[in-house]
C-alpha cells in the first residue's frame, strides 16, 4: 500500500514537472523541440528505489510469493562457491576457470573492472578465435584456437596448468574539447603470457569485463519485432546509423535466432547465456554444453560427472536473473539532469540508446511481460570505429561492431562497485571518457560532445548520472 | 532567461510538495515536512561501529597468527586449543561485521577472500600433498578463495568438530595453516586501512553523505546502506544459514561445522545489527535508532524487542547445531522465526521509514 502511494507520488511530481517543463525555455545548442523526461520507473513495475548498494541485486517488487521463492533460490545458486570434485557440496570446478563462483565477476550484481596493471584479472575475461580467412563475414561462431577454444582460462585446480594470463598496458592520449577542457584517454594494450603452450601469432583477442546482470528479464521480453524495427543495416534512412542484428546459434532449437545478450549480442536467450556462463568461465558442464571446456586439452580430467550444474539449478538462476529489479532514476526534475536528457537526445546518443521500450510477453515471467522501460538500447549492433574494435568478429558482428549496451544504472555504479570503468574492457575511466571513446557511427554524437560547453557537458553527465 | 528557468523550476516543486503533502494528509502516519539532518548517525556509524568492529577484527586476526606461530613453533595439545579459541574469538568481530558487508569489503573482494564457503578440501589435500613452499604469498596469490580465509583455517585448527589431535596435525599443515592466517590477517589489515580515517578514509565516504559525495549523493541513500545491510544479514540468517540446513536436515549446509561455532555465528550477525541500530559498541552515540524513536517511539521499542528475543531464540538452539537440525527442530524453527521477525520490520517498517522521510 505504501509503496502505491510512494509510486503515486513518484509519477505524480513527474507529471508536473514534465508539464511545466514544455513551456520552459531552454538554452539547448539547436532548437529540436524538447524531448519528454523518461521519468524515474526505468523498470516499469520492476522498478526499486535504492541509492544503496544494493540497486543492483534486489529482486523485482512486482513477483508473486511463489516466483520471489524461486528468484531467492536462483540467488543462493548465483553466490555458490565451486569446489574440486569430488566434493560434498557444489563439485564441478574447472579444471580450468575464470573465477569460482557466479558473484565474484558480477560483484553485487554489478559491473566488472579490469584489473589495476599487474594485478590478477578477477571480473574481466578474454575471448579467443582464429580469423576466418576464408570468409571474414561468414556469420559463423569463432573458430576456436586448438589448445585453448574460444576463452582464455586463466586459473585451473592445482596440479593443472592455466592456459595463461594477460598483461594490461596503457598509453595516454589527450583530447582538447572545442572550449579548450583537456581529457585524458587511456589506451589499452594486451599480451598473452604465461601460455601452457605456445599460442598462435594471428590470435584474435576480446577483452569483456562483467556486464550487469539486472533488468536483463525485461530486455529478453522486448519483442524481436520492436528490435527490428529500428535495424537500418545499409543505413537507407541516411543517418549514419545503421544498426544490425547479430544471429546467434541457439544451442537448444538447434538454428539461428536473434542474438541478445553479451557484449557483441551473442547469445540468443538467457538460458544459454548462463549455461554457457557456468561453461566457459568456471568449467561447468549443463545439459546445454556437455563437455567440459577443457575438451580436447591436457587440462581434462577423466571421470568427471556431466552435467555438474543440473537442470533446476539452470532454470533457477537464470530465473535470477530475468527477475532482478531495475534501479529508479533519481533527481528526474533537477534542472541540470533535464538539460542533459535534452542534451542526450540532440547529440544523437538516444538514436542508439533508445529510450522508451515497450516489453512483450516472457513466458513464466509474468513480473517483466508488457512494461514499458527505459534501458537506452536498441538491442543492435553498431559500428564504433577502428578505436574501440576488438577485431574479433562474433557470429555477424564485426571485428569493430558492438551492441548498444543499455545505460540503465550507470550512475549507481560508484556506489555499487565503487569504480567508473566503462565499456566492455573498463578502459573509460568515467562517463565521459567512455562517451568520448565511440567512434564509427557514433562520430557525430562524439564530435557534438567536444563542441559542447563545460557546462553542457556537466549537464550531460549529469543525466547519465540520474540513470 | 536563466531567473525565469529557475523560478519556473522552483514553482513546479512547490507545486508538487504541496501535492504530496495533500496526498499524505489522507494517510494517518505523522507527516514530517522537514528535512532530518542525519549527519550525527552516519558519522558515529561510521567512526565508531564499522571502522572500530573492522579495527577489533584486525587485532584478533592478530591475535590468531600469534597463536598459529605458537602451535607451529610448539605443536602441543593446549597451542592447538589456543589457536582454537583466537580462531572464534576472531569470528566474533567478523560475524558483527556482516551487518555491513558493502563497500571496501565488497568492491576490493575481501569477503570472498575471508569467508569463502565450502573450502575445496580435495584440492587443499593435493596442495598439500604437493611439492609447493607453502608461502604466504603462494597462498594468496596462486591459490583460489576456496582454499583460504576463516573456514579453510578452521578445516586446519578443527577438522571435523571432533577432539583434533595436535600429534595429528602434519609439517605440511602447519606450514599451510601459517600461510592462511598471515593471508588472512594481510586481509582484514586491508578492510580496516580502507576505512580508516587517516587510511583511505571510506569512513569519510559515509559520514559526509550528501551534496558533492560521488558514492552517496544524500543521505538517504546511505541510511539505505545502513538498513540494507542489516536487512541483509537478518535475511541470510533466517532464511539461510539456519534455514537450509534445517530444511534440508543436511549438516554440510552448516556455517563454521568444523569449529561447532554456528550459533555463536548466528548470535553475533544479530549483535552487529543491534550495535548498528543502537549506535552502541564498545561505545555509545547516536544510533538509528535516535531517527526512528523521533518517529515512531512504538517501532524503536519493538524492534528492540525483537532484536533481543532473536539472540534469545538462537541461543535457546542446543549446541552443535548440526544435531539441533535434526534433533531440537522446535528450537530451530523457533530461531527461524524470531530472526524472521527482525527482517520483516526492518525491510516493512524501518526502511519504509527512511524511504518516506527526508534527509539532508
Amino acid at each position: 500500500m505504501k509503496t502505491c502511494l510512494t509510486f503515486f507520488i513518484s509519477t505524480l511530481i513527474l507529471s508536473v514537472l514534465i508539464g511545466c517543463n514544455v513551456d520552459q525555455p531552454t538554452d539547448v545548442i539547436d532548437s529540436n523541440t524538447p524531448v519528454e523526461s523518461t521519468g524515474a520507473l526505468s523498470g516499469g513495475d520492476t522498478t526499486i528505489f535504492s541509492e544503496s548498494s544494493h540497486a543492483f541485486s534486489t529482486p523485482a517488487p512486482n513477483l508473486s510469493a511463489d516466483a520471489l521463492e524461486k528468484h531467492l533460490d536462483g540467488d543462493l545458486e548465483f553466490e555458490a562457491v565451486f569446489v574440486t570434485a569430488p566434493a560434498e557440496v557444489n563439485p564441478g570446478l574447472g579444471p580450468i576457470y575464470n573465477n569460482i563462483t557466479c558473484i565474484n565477476c558480477h560483484v553485487r550484481d554489478g559491473r566488472g573492472k579490469p584489473p589495476a596493471v599487474d594485478e590478477k584479472f578477477v571480473s574481466m575475461l578474454f575471448r579467443l578465435s582464429l580469423p576466418n580467412t576464408e570468409n571474414a563475414d561468414t556469420g559463423q561462431s569463432p573458430i576456436p584456437v586448438p589448445g585453448y577454444g574460444t576463452q582464455l582460462n586463466n586459473r585451473a585446480i592445482y596440479g593443472t596448468p592455466s592456459e595463461g594470463t594477460v598483461k594490461i598496458e596503457y598509453s595516454e592520449q589527450t583530447l582538447t574539447t572545442a572550449d579548450g577542457t583537456r581529457i585524458h584517454l587511456r589506451y589499452p594494450d594486451y599480451t598473452i603470457t604465461d601460455t601452457y603452450k605456445p599460442i598462435p601469432e594471428n590470435v584474435e583477442v576480446s577483452p569483456r569485463v562483467a556486464p550487469v546482470v539486472f533488468g536483463l528479464g525485461l530486455l529478453e521480453a522486448i519483442p524481436e519485432e520492436t528490435i527490428l524495427s529500428y535495424a537500418d543495416e545499409a543505413d537507407v534512412n541516411g543517418d549514419g546509423i545503421s544498426g544490425k542484428p547479430n544471429y546467434v546459434w541457439d544451442v537448444v532449437d538447434k538454428k539461428y535466432k536473434l542474438g541478445r545478450f553479451g557484449w557483441k549480442a551473442n547469445q540468443p536467450n538467457l538460458l544459454q547465456q548462463v549455461a554457457s556462463a557456468y561453461h566457459d568461465d568456471m568449467g561447468l558442464t549443463t545439459s546445454l554444453f556437455p563437455l567440459e571446456n577443457s575438451h580436447g586439452q591436457i587440462q581434462l580430467k577423466e571421470n568427471l560427472t556431466s552435467p555438474e550444474v543440473s537442470d533446476e539449478i539452470l532454470d533457477v538462476v537464470t530465473f535470477y536473473v530475468q527477475t532482478l529489479a531495475v534501479p529508479a532514476r533519481r533527481n528526474v526534475n533537477d534542472p541540470q539532469v533535464m538539460h542533459g536528457e535534452q542534451l542526450f537526445a540532440q547529440a544523437q546518443c538516444a538514436n542508439c540508446h533508445i529510450p522508451t521500450l515497450r516489453t512483450g510477453v516472457l513466458p513464466g515471467v509474468p513480473s517483466v511481460s508488457n512494461q514499458t522501460i527505459h534501458a537506452f538500447t536498441d538491442m543492435l549492433l553498431h559500428d564504433m570505429g577502428p578505436d574501440l574494435a576488438d577485431n574479433r568478429p562474433d557470429f555477424r558482428a564485426s571485428g569493430s561492431e558492438w551492441r548498444t549496451p543499455p545505460l540503465w544504472g550507470i550512475g549507481l555504479v560508484q556506489t555499487v562497485n565503487g569504480h567508473t570503468n566503462f565499456l566492455h574492457d573498463g578502459r573509460a575511466r568515467d562517463l565521459m571518457e567512455a562517451i568520448l571513446w565511440h567512434g564509427g557511427e557514433a562520430e557525430k554524437s562524439r564530435r557534438m560532445t567536444m563542441q559542447m560547453t563545460n557546462v553542457e557537458r556537466e549537464a550531460l553527465i549529469a543525466f547519465l548520472e540520474s540513470l | 532567461m536563466k531567473l525565469y528557468n529557475i523560478l519556473t523550476v522552483f514553482s513546479c516543486i512547490i507545486i508538487a510538495s504541496a501535492l504530496i503533502v495533500g496526498c499524505e494528509s489522507g494517510d494517518d502516519d505523522e507527516i514530517v515536512d522537514e528535512t532530518y539532518d542525519a549527519g550525527a548517525i552516519l558519522d558515529h556509524y561510521a567512526n565508531n561501529v564499522v571502522y572500530v568492529i573492522y579495527s577489533d577484527l584486525d587485532t584478533e586476526a592478530g591475535e590468531l597468527l600469534d597463536a598459529v606461530k605458537a602451535l607451529q613453533a610448539d605443536t602441543s595439545q593446549s597451542n592447538l586449543e589456543a589457536a582454537q579459541q583466537a580462531w572464534v574469538a576472531a569470528r566474533i568481530p567478523w560475524e558483527k561485521s556482516e551487518a555491513f558487508l558493502f563497500g571496501p569489503v565488497d568492491t576490493q573482494g575481501l569477503d570472498p577472500a575471508l569467508d569463502s564457503w565450502p573450502v575445496d578440501r580435495t584440492n587443499l589435500q593435493d596442495v598439500l600433498d604437493g611439492p609447493n613452499e607453502l608461502t604466504t604469498d603462494y597462498v594468496t596469490n596462486e591459490l583460489d578463495d576456496n582454499k583460504k580465509g576463516f573456514h579453510t583455517i578452521e578445516y586446519l585448527l578443527f577438522r571435523e568438530g571432533d577432539q583434533r589431535q595436535a600429534s595429528d596435525i602434519t609439517d605440511r599443515e602447519l606450514e599451510y595453516l601459517l600461510a592462511a592466517t598471515m593471508n588472512l590477517k594481510d586481509s582484514t589489515a586491508q578492510l580496516a586501512n580502507a576505512w580508516a580515517p587517516d587510511g583511505e578514509n571510506f569512513v569519510n565516504t559515509i559520514a559526509s553523505a550528501g551534496e558533492g559525495n560521488s558514492v552517496y549523493r544524500s543521505q538517504s541513500g546511505a541510511l539505505q546502506e545502513m538498513v540494507d545491510g542489516m536487512i541483509t544479514i537478518a535475511d541470510e540468517v533466517a532464511n539461510g544459514k539456519i534455514s537450509d540446513p534445517y530444511n534440508e536436515e543436511d549438516t554440510t549446509l552448516v556455517e563454521s561445522q568444523f569449529s561447532f561455532n554456528s550459533i555463536a555465528d548466528f548470535q553475533n550477525n544479530i549483535r552487529g545489527i543491534q550495535s548498528v541500530y543502537t549506535g552502541n559498541y564498545n561505545s555509545d552515540g547516536p544510533g538509528l535508532n535516535d531517527f526512528v524513536s523521533s518517529t515512531d517511539s512504538a517501532l524503536d521499542s519493538r524492534f528492540k524487542t525483537e532484536m533481543q528475543a532473536a539472540i534469545d531464540a538462537i541461543g535457546a538452539i542446543p549446541n552443535p547445531f548440526r544435531d539441533a537440525i535434526t534433533n531440537d527442530r522446535p528450537a530451530v524453527q523457533a530461531a527461524i522465526d524470531a530472526v524472521g521477525t527482525v527482517h520483516i520490520t526492518l525491510q516493512q517498517d524501518i526502511l519504509t521509514l527512511i524511504n518516506e522521510n527526508e534527509f539532508n
